[in-house]
């Protein structure tokens, strides 16, 4: 699940003409360590969704990529 | 607080005496102001007031090929005059500047470009006293210290600006900085009123802290929802949360504690209603380059509440604006910057809501040429149009499902 979260990352990094990851930690936080915008946080939720069919920010905001990982295990 | 911009992201802590030394200094100005720097921006515009001339204020990140297409040039050089040094009033303190500017300017016109209906974004002009229609100057706002969470460049954000400035106010940059950014510059600065776009609101959620020295909240566009107004309450325990209605074109025109708006009295004759479509008179309006009949339809759809008095919700629009996180994108200014690139057949733009956006923008494209990959996509539209304006979700399809009108588009 860590390597297709980091797949979609670098898709979101990739179109923005931004630097792609090697790998990802839980900790890593969305906006400081990744350094995505609103715009991109947008797009990560759309393409999150399309593939495990869940908004990950339907209950507020998430900030690390171990909340994303932790709604995902959860369903 | 004597400081009349904090900007940490440009590294800007400007003092009024700075302020007022420099504008005192100018050499040169040019109508054109095109800066991601806000406080470029903002002397920009109060030079502007005191010499009495047009400013025209364009967005940092135009591409080239908007630039021109908005006002035929995209390199402003030979549009830089000198100022003569009898032009600037001599200025003593803040207090002058502010008596000074408030001295009602008349050839002075600020000049914006919004999202047209048409395609291209258009031109809308206002004067003093039409951008500043809403500006309470009071004593008990002159202690107010604004969160400045919009682009300096929109019309929102020169709402702010100028309900600031005429106060004496000192400004606290939160656009573009991080959520802990946010709170800390809250938090230091003592900020009282802060103005932004329900997505800024909703990437401040969840927060365990609180923030009692905000008194006012203002968002516009969508309103929130339970939780979210249950949230931002219990962050902000001592804010009076408002929600106001505005556009480029007419500036703000109403403010509601709820999803509720009514009119006020020297407004009632100049607002309407035809078909639940909100209308608003000609001399509510900027001007614009376009002609415009006697009422100027808004797109805004309402829903009746009480007749006399009127009262009304806004349920939705009628007109085709996405509305990506407070900015409006028009779908067939999108669709015009794709059909121009090579090997594309046919697209639609169409919105998917969001829960951070309110909607992004998505496209069906139809290729004849495999070329044509998401990222060619991409890289051409970042030459062309601003990147809130560039689909995030792109999908190749055979046809298209339906043209967004509903009509066979022929190419």
């Amino acid at each position: 699940m860590q390597e297709n979260i980091l797949k979609i990352i670098n898709i979101v990094l990739e179109n923005r003409s931004k630097k792609r990851l090697e790998s990802i930690t839980n900790e890593m936080n969305l906006r400081n360590d990744i350094g995505f915008d609103s715009l991109d946080l947008a797009e990560l939720t759309v393409r999150i969704e399309a593939e495990y069919d869940i908004d990950i920010f339907e209950d507020g905001i998430v900030n690390t990529v171990g909340e994303i990982l932790e709604k995902l295990e959860s369903l | 607080m004597n400081y009349f911009l904090k900007d940490i992201n440009n590294e800007r802590l400007i003092t009024w005496d700075f302020l007022i030394d420099d504008i005192t200094n100018s050499s040169i100005y040019s109508p054109y102001c095109k800066s991601a720097d806000y406080y470029t921006v903002f002397k920009h515009i109060i030079l502007s007031l005191l010499l009495d001339e047009e400013i025209i204020l364009l967005d940092s990140d135009f591409t080239e090929s908007e630039l021109i297409n908005l006002t035929g040039h995209s390199d402003y050089t030979s549009f830089i005059k000198p100022v003569g040094k009898s032009k600037v009033p001599i200025l003593d303190n803040k207090h002058e500047l502010i008596e000074k500017l408030s001295k009602c300017p008349d050839k002075w016109k600020i000049t914006l470009f919004t999202s047209g209906t048409t395609g291209i974004p258009k031109k809308v002009s206002h004067d003093f006293k039409s951008i500043t229609r809403f500006v309470k100057v009071s004593e008990r706002n002159k202690n107010s210290i604004w969160g400045f969470a919009y682009n300096p460049t929109h019309m929102a954000g020169i709402q702010v600006f100028f309900q600031a400035l005429l106060n004496g106010n000192s400004i606290i940059r939160l656009f573009g900085l991080d959520t802990q950014g946010i709170y800390a510059e809250i938090k230091n600065n003592g900020i009282t009123h802060i103005s932004a776009t329900p997505t800024f609101y909703r990437l401040l959620l969840p927060c365990l802290e609180t923030f009692p020295s905000v008194e006012r909240i203002t968002s516009g566009g969508e309103k929130f929802n339970e939780k979210t107004f249950k949230q931002l309450k219990s962050i902000f325990p001592n804010a009076k949360i408002t929600n106001v209605y505005a556009s480029t074109e007419a500036g703000t025109l109403f403010a509601s504690q709820n999803d509720i708006f009514s009119i006020r009295p020297e407004f009632e004759n100049l607002i309407r209603i035809e078909n639940n479509e909100l209308l608003i008179h000609r001399s509510l309006m900027g001007s614009t380059d376009a002609e415009i009949d006697e009422w100027y339809h808004t797109g805004d759809v309402i829903d009746m509440v009480t007749k006399d008095p009127l009262k009304f919700r806004f349920v939705n629009r009628k007109s085709e604006m996405i509305n990506v996180g407070g900015y409006k994108v028009n779908p067939t200014e999108v669709e015009e910057a794709l059909l121009a690139l090579p090997g594309i057949k046919n697209v639609r733009i169409y919105p998917k809501s969001n829960s951070i956006l309110g909607n992004i923008i998505c496209c069906e494209v139809v290729r004849s040429s495999n070329q044509i990959t998401e990222s060619s996509i991409r890289a051409f539209l970042q030459s062309r149009i601003q990147e809130y304006k560039i689909p995030r979700v792109i999908r190749f399809v055979e046809e298209l499902s339906t043209t967004r009108t509903g009509k066979l588009k022929r190419n």
